[in-house]
C-alpha cells in the first residue's frame, strides 16, 4: 500500500506541471495580456503624428506592470512545481498582488488570481468568483456614465443597490471559500441561498445557479441523479476557456438587464447635432456616430437584440427540429423517410439565401429575421436529434418501459429525449454564435433589423461609410460581436468536453 | 470444332446466366412495394402479356382444390374444436394469473380466433407439402413472371415493349448503379421541392411587386397589365409549373425591373461567385489541413492551443467585418490591394478569397485534428505501430487518409454554406456575382430573379454533394461494403 502511494507521488511530481490546472492557466493568462499590453502600446502611439496618447499608454503602463508579474508568477509556479511537486503558498500569495488588476478591468488576471489563492477550488468557489466579478464589471461599465452630462433617473438608486449586491455576494464569496468540506451540509446555506437567488434578477445567472445549489444542496447529496450534473458542472468550472466564455455572456446578459436601469437610451437613438463624429473621450469612450449619438450606449442597447434574436433563432429550431428528429428516429420506416426527406430541401438551400428568401417575402423585420434564421437550421437539429434518437431508443430502459406498458409518447418525452440532449445542447451551444452572425450580417445588408434600432450590425452599416475618418465606428462593434461569438464558441468547446457526447 | 463448341457453350452459359440475373433481380425488387409499383407502371405491356399466361396456367392449376382439400380433412378429424379448447385453457389460465375478471363469451370468440387463424396456417403448410411431394408449386404472378424470365427466347421477344422495365431491374443488380441512380433521383426531389418551397414563399407573400415598381402613382389598369405581362394574374399552379419548367430549360423570362433576361443575367454573375468560392476552398484546404494534421500529432502543445485559438477566432469574426477591417489595413492605410473588385486585376480578388475562406478554414482545421486525433487512438494504428513502422509512415499511410472521410463531407456541405454566405462578402467587396445580385432583387421582391438565383445555388450545391457522395461509394469500403449488403 506504501509503495503505492509513493508511487503515486513520485508520479505526481514528474508530471505535475501538466497535472497542474494553475500552470495551464497562468501561461494561457501571461500570453491573452501580453497581447492585449501590445495592443494598448500599439493604439498608445499615434503613427502619423509620431506622438502618444497618454491615457491610453498610462492603461499600457498598468497592463504591462499586471504582465510582468503574472510573468514572474508563472515562472515561480514551474520552478515549484519542477522541485517540489506542488504550489507554494507563499507562491499563492502573490495571487493578492493579481487581484488588484481587477481595477484595469483585466479579466484574464483577476481570475487567475483567484485560482491561485485557493488550493482546494471547488465548483462553488469558482462560480461565486465569477458571479462577484460580473456584478464588479457591471458596476464599473455602468459608473462610466457619470461622465456623461445626465443620467438616467434611476441611475442612482440602482448604482446603490447594485454596491449593497456586490458586497453581499462578496460576503458569500468569504463563506464559501472558508467552508470545510464535509459530510454535513453548512446550516447557513439554504438561508443565503434565496437572497443570492433574489439578486440573479440583476441578470447574474451564476448568483442563480449559485443560489439554487445551495437550496437544494441537501436535498441533492447522496442523489445519485444529480451526481452526473454535479460532474458535469465541476469540469466546466476547471475549464478557463470556457469559464471565460460563460462570464462574457452572463456579463452581456447582465448588463442587458441593468442597462434598464443605468443607461440612457435616448444617449443611443436621439441625434445631438453639437457632438457629431466626436473621437471617443470619457464622456464618449467608444466615440459617437455620424448623428452625435453615443456609440458605447448604442454597443450596450445592441446587446440585447443580439442576445434576444441569437437565443430565439436557436431556441425555435431546437425545438421544432428536435421534436422531429425525435419523432423520425423512433418511429423509423416511413414516417422518418417523409420527415428527412422534407428536411432534405430546406437543407439544400444556404441558410443566409433561405434567410433573403424569407425576409424578401414577409419583408425585414425583427420578428421575420428570426423566423427566417430559424427556418434554416431545423435540418441540422433534426438529423443530430434522429441520430441520438436512434442510438438511445435500443436500449435496455426503452423496452423495460415498453414492457412497462409506456405510451411511445411518454417513452420518447420521458425516456428517449432526455438522454438524447447532450449532443443538442452543445450543438445550440455553438451555433448561437452562427445566429449573432447572421443577424449582424443581415442588419449590415439592411435586411435584418430595423435600421432605427441600435443593433451590432446596424452600428457596423454606419460605421462602414466612415472607414476612412472615423473607423473606430466599425470597429468596436465589430469587437463586440467577435467577443460574444467566440465566447459562446468557447462554452460550446467547454461543454463538449464536459458532456462528452458522441457527435456525428 | 471444339474450341467452337466451347465458346458456344460459353455464350450460352451467359445468356443463361443474363436471363438468370434478371430473374433474381426481379425476385429481390418484389420485395419492396415501391419498386413494386415502378416495375408495374415501367413494363406495362410485357406484364399484360404475363398476366395472360398466368390466368391460362391458374386455370389447370390444383392450388385452390387442394386447398380445399385439406381444410376439409382438417376439419373433419376435430382439429379446429382441440384448437379451441387448448386457446381457452390458456386465456383462462392467463385471466386467472392476473385476477382479471372478464365476460365468458368474449373469451370463447376469442379462442375462436384464434383457432380459425391457427387452423388457416396449417391448411396453407399442408398443401404446400402436399404439392413438393407432387414437384409442383403454387403459381402466382411473380413466379410465372420469373419463369418466364429464364427464358431467353421469352426475354428476346419483350426487350423493346419492356426495355425500361429491363434498364431498370439491370440498374438494380448493380449496387453502385443502384446507389448513383437513387441519389441522382434524390437530387432531382430535393431540386424540385427547392423550386416549389421558394416560389411558394415568394407567391404568398403580403408585397406587391407591381405596385413596388410602378411607383405609388400606377393606376389600377397599369397593374393589372404588369401582372398580365409577367403572368402575375394566372392561377398558382400554373405559375408554379411554369416557374419549374422555366427552372429547367434555363428560360426565366424576363425579370420585373430592368427588362433583362433572367438566366442570362444569372449565367453572366455565376462564374465570379464559383470562382470567388473557389479560390476560397482551395486556399482553406491548403492551409487547414496540414495545420489540423500538425496540431493532432502534437495534442495539448503550445502549437496545437496556438492553433486552435486561432482557428476559434477564425470562426467568430463576421465575414463582413474582417472584409473592412481588411479594406482599412491593407487598401486605405497600406494601399497593397485595391479595395474593390475589379475583374481585370487578379489582386483585387485576394482578399475577397481571403475573407470568404476563413470560415471555411478555420472549421476544416478543426475537423481535421478531431478526426485525426480520433484515428490515431484505433487499435489498426497501434497494429501499425507494434509492426514497427515509423512515425511518419503510420500518420500519412493509415491514420490520414481514414481521418479524411469525415473532413470531405464536411467540406462538401461548407461549400454550401460558402456559396450563400458568398453575398455577404461579395457586398463588401462590390463584386456583382449571385449573392449580391439575389440580395439587390429582394428588395422588389423580383420573383424569377430570385428563384432562379436561389434555386441554381442549391442545384450547384446538391450536384457538388451528389459528386461526393458518389465518389465516396467507391472509395471508402465501409460503405462499399453496406451498399453491397443491402
Amino acid at each position: 500500500m506504501s509503495t503505492i502511494l509513493k508511487e503515486n507521488e513520485s508520479f505526481y511530481k514528474r508530471h505535475a506541471l501538466k497535472l497542474s490546472p494553475e500552470y495551464t492557466q497562468g501561461s494561457f493568462t501571461w500570453i491573452t495580456t501580453l497581447a492585449l499590453t501590445v495592443v494598448f502600446l500599439l493604439s498608445s502611439i499615434d503613427f502619423s503624428e509620431k506622438a502618444v496618447k497618454p491615457s491610453v499608454f498610462g492603461v499600457f503602463t498598468a497592463y504591462a506592470l499586471f504582465t510582468l508579474i503574472q510573468m514572474i508568477i508563472t515562472l515561480k509556479i514551474k520552478q515549484d512545481l519542477k522541485k517540489l511537486g506542488f504550489i507554494r503558498q507563499s507562491t499563492r500569495m502573490l495571487g493578492y498582488i493579481q487581484l488588484l488588476s481587477i481595477f484595469t478591468g483585466n479579466i484574464f488576471v483577476t481570475a487567475f488570481a483567484f485560482q491561485l489563492i485557493k488550493k482546494k477550488k471547488t465548483p462553488e468557489y469558482v462560480f461565486a468568483v465569477y458571479m462577484l466579478l460580473i456584478q464588479f464589471f457591471v458596476i464599473a461599465v455602468s459608473a462610466l456614465n457619470l461622465f456623461k452630462p445626465y443620467v438616467s433617473d434611476t441611475f442612482l438608486p440602482a448604482m446603490f443597490v447594485f454596491l449593497i449586491i456586490a458586497l453581499f455576494q462578496l460576503a458569500v464569496l468569504f463563506l464559501i471559500a472558508k467552508e470545510k468540506k464535509g459530510a454535513k451540509v453548512a446550516g447557513w446555506k439554504p438561508f443565503i441561498g434565496i437572497p443570492l437567488l433574489l439578486t440573479a434578477l440583476t441578470g447574474n445567472l451564476f448568483a442563480l445557479v449559485l443560489g439554487w445549489n445551495m437550496l437544494m444542496e441537501k436535498r441533492n447529496r447522496n442523489n445519485p441523479s444529480t451526481g452526473k450534473w454535479y460532474k458535469v458542472w465541476e469540469k466546466i468550472a476547471s475549464n478557463t476557456t470556457s469559464m471565460l466564455g460563460l462570464f462574457f455572456i452572463i456579463f452581456v446578459f447582465a448588463i442587458s438587464v441593468c442597462s434598464y436601469l443605468t443607461f440612457d437610451y435616448g444617449m443611443a437613438i436621439e441625434n445631438n447635432y453639437s457632438a457629431i463624429l466626436q473621437a471617443p473621450s470619457l464622456v464618449y469612450p467608444l466615440g459617437t456616430d455620424n448623428f452625435g449619438r453615443d456609440l458605447f450606449s448604442r454597443i450596450v442597447f445592441g446587446a440585447r437584440i443580439s442576445l434576444i434574436v441569437g437565443l430565439l433563432s436557436t431556441a425555435i429550431p431546437f425545438i421544432i427540429g428536435g421534436i422531429l428528429g425525435a419523432i423520425s428516429g423512433y418511429y423509423g420506416q416511413r414516417t422518418d423517410n417523409i420527415i428527412m426527406r422534407v428536411l432534405d430541401i430546406l437543407y439544400a438551400i444556404p441558410g443566409i439565401l433561405l434567410a433573403i428568401v424569407i425576409i424578401a417575402a414577409f419583408g425585414s423585420n425583427t420578428m421575420t429575421l428570426v423566423i427566417a434564421l430559424s427556418v434554416g437550421s431545423i435540418p441540422t437539429y433534426a438529423r443530430t436529434m434522429r441520430a441520438n434518437v436512434l442510438m438511445v431508443s435500443n436500449y435496455e430502459y426503452v423496452d423495460s418501459a415498453r414492457a412497462l406498458g409506456a405510451s411511445n409518447l411518454s417513452i420518447i418525452f420521458k425516456q428517449v429525449v432526455p438522454n438524447s440532449l447532450a449532443p443538442m445542447i452543445v450543438k445550440a451551444t455553438l451555433t448561437i454564435g452562427g445566429a449573432v452572425i447572421a443577424t449582424s450580417s443581415l442588419s449590415y445588408l439592411g435586411l435584418g433589423v430595423e435600421p432605427h434600432i441600435p443593433e451590432w450590425g446596424n452600428i457596423l452599416k454606419i460605421g462602414s461609410t466612415y472607414l476612412e475618418s472615423h473607423s473606430y465606428l466599425a470597429i468596436y462593434p465589430g469587437l463586440a460581436i467577435i467577443a460574444l461569438v467566440l465566447s459562446f464558441n468557447f462554452l460550446g468547446d467547454g461543454l463538449r468536453d464536459a458532456l462528452d457526447p458522441k457527435l456525428d | 470444332m471444339e474450341a467452337a463448341n466451347a465458346a458456344e457453350v460459353r455464350g450460352a452459359h451467359k445468356e443463361a446466366n443474363f436471363s438468370d440475373m434478371i430473374s433474381r433481380t426481379y425476385a429481390k425488387m418484389q420485395l419492396h412495394p415501391s419498386y413494386k409499383w415502378v416495375l408495374f407502371i415501367l413494363g406495362l405491356p410485357v406484364q399484360l402479356i404475363v398476366f395472360l399466361i398466368y390466368l391460362n396456367k391458374k386455370k389447370r392449376d390444383a392450388y385452390s382444390s387442394l386447398v380445399e382439400k385439406s381444410r376439409k380433412e382438417l376439419l373433419e378429424s376435430g382439429f379446429k374444436e382441440e384448437l379451441t379448447l387448448e386457446y381457452r385453457n390458456q386465456l383462462q389460465c392467463k385471466q386467472a394469473f392476473f385476477d382479471q375478471k372478464v365476460d365468458e363469451a368474449e373469451t370463447i370468440q376469442l379462442a375462436e380466433k384464434w383457432a380459425e387463424e391457427q387452423l388457416q396456417k396449417t391448411v396453407i403448410e399442408k398443401t404446400e407439402t402436399i404439392l413438393e411431394n407432387y414437384g409442383q408449386k403454387r403459381i402466382t404472378f411473380e413466379s410465372t413472371f420469373q419463369a418466364l424470365l429464364l427464358n431467353p427466347l421469352f426475354l428476346l421477344l419483350t426487350f423493346i415493349p419492356g426495355l425500361p422495365m429491363y434498364i431498370f431491374i439491370l440498374l438494380y443488380s448493380n449496387p453502385y448503379l443502384k446507389y448513383i441512380f437513387e441519389r441522382l433521383i434524390m437530387s432531382i426531389f430535393v431540386i424540385i421541392g427547392v423550386a416549389f418551397f421558394v416560389f411558394t414563399i415568394l407567391y404568398i407573400s403580403p408585397f406587391n411587386p407591381a405596385a413596388n415598381i410602378l411607383g405609388e402613382t400606377a393606376t389600377k389598369e397599369q397593374i393589372a397589365a404588369f401582372n398580365h405581362l409577367y403572368g402575375l394574374d394566372q392561377p398558382y399552379l400554373t405559375q408554379l409549373w411554369n416557374a419549374l419548367k422555366g427552372i429547367f430549360t434555363f428560360d426565366l423570362g424576363s425579370s420585373f425591373s430592368g427588362n433583362e433576361e433572367v438566366a442570362a443575367s444569372i449565367a453572366r454573375k455565376f462564374p465570379i461567385t464559383l470562382i470567388l468560392t473557389l479560390i476560397a476552398l482551395i486556399m482553406a484546404i491548403v492551409i487547414a489541413i496540414p495545420i489540423g494534421i500538425i496540431s493532432a500529432t502534437k495534442p495539448n502543445s503550445f502549437l496545437d492551443y496556438t492553433f486552435m485559438f486561432i482557428a476559434l477566432i477564425g470562426l467568430s469574426i463576421p465575414n463582413f467585418w474582417q472584409g473592412l477591417i481588411f479594406i482599412l489595413n491593407f487598401s486605405i492605410k497600406l494601399q497593397w490591394l485595391p479595395a474593390t473588385f475589379n475583374p481585370e486585376n487578379w489582386l483585387s480578388i485576394i482578399m475577397p478569397a481571403v475573407v470568404l475562406g476563413t470560415g471555411l478554414t478555420a472549421s476544416i482545421a478543426r475537423m481535421t485534428r478531431s478526426a485525426t486525433l480520433e484515428v490515431i487512438n484505433e487499435d489498426y494504428i497501434i497494429t501499425a505501430k507494434a509492426k514497427g513502422l515509423n512515425q511518419r509512415q503510420v500518420l500519412w499511410k493509415h491514420a490520414v487518409g481514414n481521418a479524411m472521410i469525415p473532413v470531405i463531407t464536411v467540406i462538401g456541405l461548407m461549400f454550401g454554406g460558402m456559396l450563400g454566405g458568398a453575398a455577404v462578402t461579395e457586398k463588401v467587396f462590390n463584386i456583382s456575382g449571385i449573392g449580391s445580385y439575389i440580395v439587390d432583387k429582394q428588395f422588389i421582391p423580383d420573383i424569377p430573379s430570385i428563384m432562379g438565383g436561389v434555386v441554381y445555388v442549391a442545384i450547384t450545391i446538391s450536384l457538388v454533394n451528389l459528386f461526393i457522395d458518389i465518389l465516396y461509394a467507391f472509395f471508402d469500403p465501409r460503405i462499399r461494403s453496406k451498399m453491397k449488403q443491402s
